[in-house]
């Protein structure tokens, strides 16, 4: 039994065959479980996508348009093409052709994906960060950094406190002086 | 493990080894205590310093002991060393602060400091560190010092928190005795124990706004007033999204009849599960702030608070704020009184005093016996 591609399945799950062509793909999925499973898969993979599009960051309405269009401008050069290819080229070289147009509509749709779904991004830290560390307090930027250590001190007995300003203070008893020292370290 | 994965881990380990190198500390820590300083240096000791590579970064462990001798007339009651490291201009310095000295004129004290430098490239020749005198407090709460880092104002209050810290622990220990006194220690150092702390960074530059963190929203402040506050909270709020707070603002009224010069907030922040922590300080922002008797001004900064505990991020829920600090105009300090401290279960958030967390030490490692005699010096 020979199965219609994958582009005409796809086609078929969103409607977008013409007469004759959903015509015989309904005729052949009628007796073929393997393509129907196919069939579901791309209409589940549609029913997910409005989900997605409900983001107001995400223009995958206006990307299925574009989708849409490149397919069909596909389909539509590859018939003004066959015609003329027709002697020559057969029936391998047109399935390449549809996968390399898949594979490209995959890399189409994963680009829009990465790029436009607002993904939960860790908030970066730029410019000069003022923090505790496990043994002592530290001002840092990019590769380089100054701290002041409480060596000695476990992090339990020493009391942080933060400057708004930009400052954070490390406060503990010196095991070796017995004095209580206060670390600081300040953005200028 | 294999043989030749043995051999290349020792080649690992040993290409390591062979990139850290050995710096020179010996005549690259500059020591600068001032011509006319009330205190000299005895003896310094670099000791075991080292520097190590750390992926691409190099790393110096700096460990320095200073001995200093008090030089003057009058008892120092804290010192500020100001220590800065011109290799590591990452727009940053560092002090180190003894509060809590009672130091007599002739008499000598230590000083430890423990330095990690961090930097991509090499070490070039040069002074490593820097460490300037800041300041010296004596105990009648005069200072000396250039004060760049405002040591004086710092230590002075410091000084005068420990004065309040000491009168209420010899309240203690007159009115209820040893027993008493014991157990207001055991009070103190269990209250510092169980005391809510939250890891914070402060980022100087505004952070990257990221979904991550959740919409932004203004948040009110409330405030806890302290009925001997010579300033007033009128108004204030922040901008807080997820666990990030930034940009506070607080407007205050100072009610005292006397011109203020610097102000000093603290700032409270809740958990969704409703517990209190201490965020940080806010201080006002403007070094030349002058605040005439019954005129408003506003405490503000533009940075931001990242809050989190154990690794995770905790999502702020409300924000509290109350006076810590108050210079007046004529160098004289105003710090909240152990009363003040006790409205709200304020006492339960704030860590104690450097005096307090002095004597809890004391206590816990010499005793009852030995607190009370160093109580009765004062």
């Amino acid at each position: 039994m020979k199965h219609p591609n994958q582009a005409t399945l796809a086609l078929q799950a969103g409607g977008d065959l013409g007469p004759l062509g959903r015509w015989r793909t309904q005729r052949h999925l009628a007796r073929c479980a393997e393509c129907r499973d196919e069939i579901a898969r791309f209409e589940q993979l549609r029913q997910d996508l409005p989900l997605l599009a409900e983001s107001p960051e995400v223009h995958w309405n206006r990307l299925a348009a574009e989708m849409k269009a490149n397919i069909r401008l596909g389909l539509a050069a590859g018939e003004c093409v066959r015609a003329d290819e027709r002697a020559g080229a057969g029936p391998m070289w047109s399935t390449a052709r549809v996968g390399v147009a898949l594979a490209s509509v995959a890399v189409l749709l994963a680009t829009g994906v990465v790029l436009e779904r607002p993904g939960p991004t860790a908030a970066r830290e730029t410019g000069v960060v003022v923090q505790a560390t496990a043994d002592g307090v530290q001002v840092r930027e990019g590769g380089q950094a100054l701290g002041l250590m409480h060596s000695g001190t476990s992090r339990e007995a020493v009391t942080y406190q933060v400057g708004a300003q930009g400052s954070v203070e490390a406060r503990y008893v010196d095991s070796e002086t017995g004095y209580v020292t206060v670390n600081k370290v300040d953005v200028e | 493990m294999s043989n030749k994965r043995q051999v290349a881990l020792l080649a690992l380990l040993g290409a390591g080894a062979a990139l850290a190198q050995d710096v020179p500390i010996e005549g690259r820590v500059n020591i600068n205590l001032g011509k006319d300083s009330p205190v000299a240096l005895v003896s310094m000791s670099t000791g075991d310093s080292h520097s190590s590579s750390r992926g691409a970064a190099l790393v110096l462990d700096l460990h320095m002991s200073l001995t200093l001798r008090n030089t003057g007339a009058g008892r120092i009651h804290g010192v500020a060393l100001r220590v800065v490291s011109q290799e590591v201009t990452v727009g940053g310095k560092g002090s180190v602060s003894i509060p809590s000295l009672n130091v007599g004129p002739g008499e000598a004290f230590p000083v430890r400091i423990d330095m990690q430098l961090m930097r991509p490239t090499q070490v070039a020749g040069g002074p490593l560190v820097d460490v300037n005198l800041d300041g010296v407090l004596f105990q009648d709460l005069s200072c000396y010092g250039p004060d760049r880092l405002n040591s004086c104002r710092t230590m002075t209050a410091w000084d005068l928190e420990a004065q309040r810290d000491r009168e209420h622990f010899k309240h203690i220990l007159a009115q209820a005795g040893p027993k008493g006194l014991q157990q207001a220690m055991i009070e103190s150092i269990s209250r510092q124990s169980a005391r809510p702390q939250l890891d914070v960074r402060v980022l100087r530059a505004p952070a990257v706004a990221s979904a991550a963190l959740g919409p932004v929203r203004t948040e009110q402040f409330a405030f806890l007033e302290f009925p001997d506050s010579p300033l007033q909270p009128v108004d204030g709020w922040a901008q807080i999204a997820g666990n990030e707070a930034r940009a506070p603002r607080i407007q205050v009224r100072n009610r005292s009849a006397q011109s203020i010069k610097y102000v000093e907030l603290g700032w409270l922040v809740r958990d969704p599960n409703g517990q209190q922590y201490l965020a940080a300080s806010l201080p006002a922002s403007d070094p030349a702030l002058y605040l005439p008797a019954g005129k408003t001004a506003r405490v503000e900064q533009e940075t931001a608070l990242r809050f989190s505990r154990g690794g995770q991020p905790v999502n702020i829920q409300g924000a509290v704020g109350f006076v810590s600090r108050v210079q007046f105009a004529d160098g004289k300090l105003w710090v909240p009184s152990r009363a003040d401290l006790d409205l709200g279960s304020l006492a339960k958030v704030l860590p104690a005093s450097a005096e307090e967390q002095r004597l809890d030490d004391l206590y816990l490692k010499r005793g009852l016996e030995a607190l009370v005699q160093e109580l009765k010096k004062y």
